[in-house]
């Protein structure tokens, strides 16, 4: 009875670094488009970082282009928008009294790219560690200012509005 | 009576100041086509107006909060119908 009672109390709270496998449940995305990695550090609801692991064998690769592979700079903003459904689904998790709630269900649409720069080529073999920062929002609305950088070069940078989706819809 | 009627007239310069502030912000944040002088203080801002759209509001929420320290709530939206009253909603809120 009271290992029942602990478990119950002892709910755990999302934490980082998150698996790719702990990412899968937070977003709705599936091979061959769920893009992070690893998240290494976590603020529900505040900001992210992750890991994006850039390797020859993704299948993008063998067409951009054939003969000079490029991490096309679409999937960087991509990889950017992922990690903020993990920051705001990861705080939808914290909030829900009811764990079960579908978290991924919340994940809603990309609104807006503003002001997103590329300053180099990602290319095979280059671990891109990705930050996000959740800002203002307003009704379904969230702004999101993102950045991607291979060491201690920064590659990309974006500004963002993704949305939520309401659980009434 | 005088001093009445001069403080009458700067309200109403400041305030044309403002309003001439918030075009030039506008235009600026959300890059329009458009000169800002041309823009008048009665025009609505979304649809035929000055055609912002719905992403447009969190934008616009946002610089007017940089420049003025003025939040705009999700219940405050009607505020941003119309230049005039965003500008009422900056003069009433400013810190």
């Amino acid at each position: 009875m009271t290992s029942v009672a602990l478990a119950a109390v002892d709910t755990p709270a999302i934490a980082a670094p998150l698996s790719a496998d702990d990412i899968a449940r937070l977003l709705p995305h599936r091979y061959p488009f769920l893009m992070l990695d690893r998240v290494t550090a976590l603020e529900p609801g505040i900001s992210a970082e992750g890991i994006k692991n850039v390797t020859a064998s993704d299948a993008v690769l063998a067409g951009h282009f054939p003969g000079r592979m490029i991490y096309p700079g679409v999937l960087l903003i991509e990889c950017v928008a992922q990690l903020a459904a993990v920051i705001y689904g990861s705080a939808a998790l914290v909030n829900a009294e009811d764990a079960s709630a579908g978290v991924s269900d919340r994940v809603g649409y990309l609104a807006e790219v503003r002001q997103a720069k590329f300053m180099r080529p990602v290319y095979p073999g280059d671990q891109v560690t990705l930050r996000a920062t959740s800002g203002p929002r307003m009704g379904a609305l969230i702004s999101v200012t993102g950045q991607a950088s291979v060491g201690r070069e920064v590659v990309m940078t974006a500004r963002l509005v993704v949305t939520e989706r309401d659980q009434e819809e | 009576m005088a001093p009445i009627l001069e403080e009458i007239t700067e309200r109403a310069r400041d305030r044309q100041q403002l309003c001439a502030d918030v075009k030039a912000l506008l235009v600026d944040r959300l890059d329009l086509d458009v000169d800002p002088t041309l823009i008048g203080d009665d025009q609505p801002l979304f649809g035929r107006g000055l055609e912002l759209d719905s992403i447009d509001t969190l934008e616009l929420a946002m610089a007017i909060e940089e420049k003025y320290e003025v939040t705009i709530t999700d219940d405050e939206t009607d505020s941003l119908l119309s230049l005039n009253r965003l500008v009422d909603h900056v003069e009433a809120n400013r810190p």
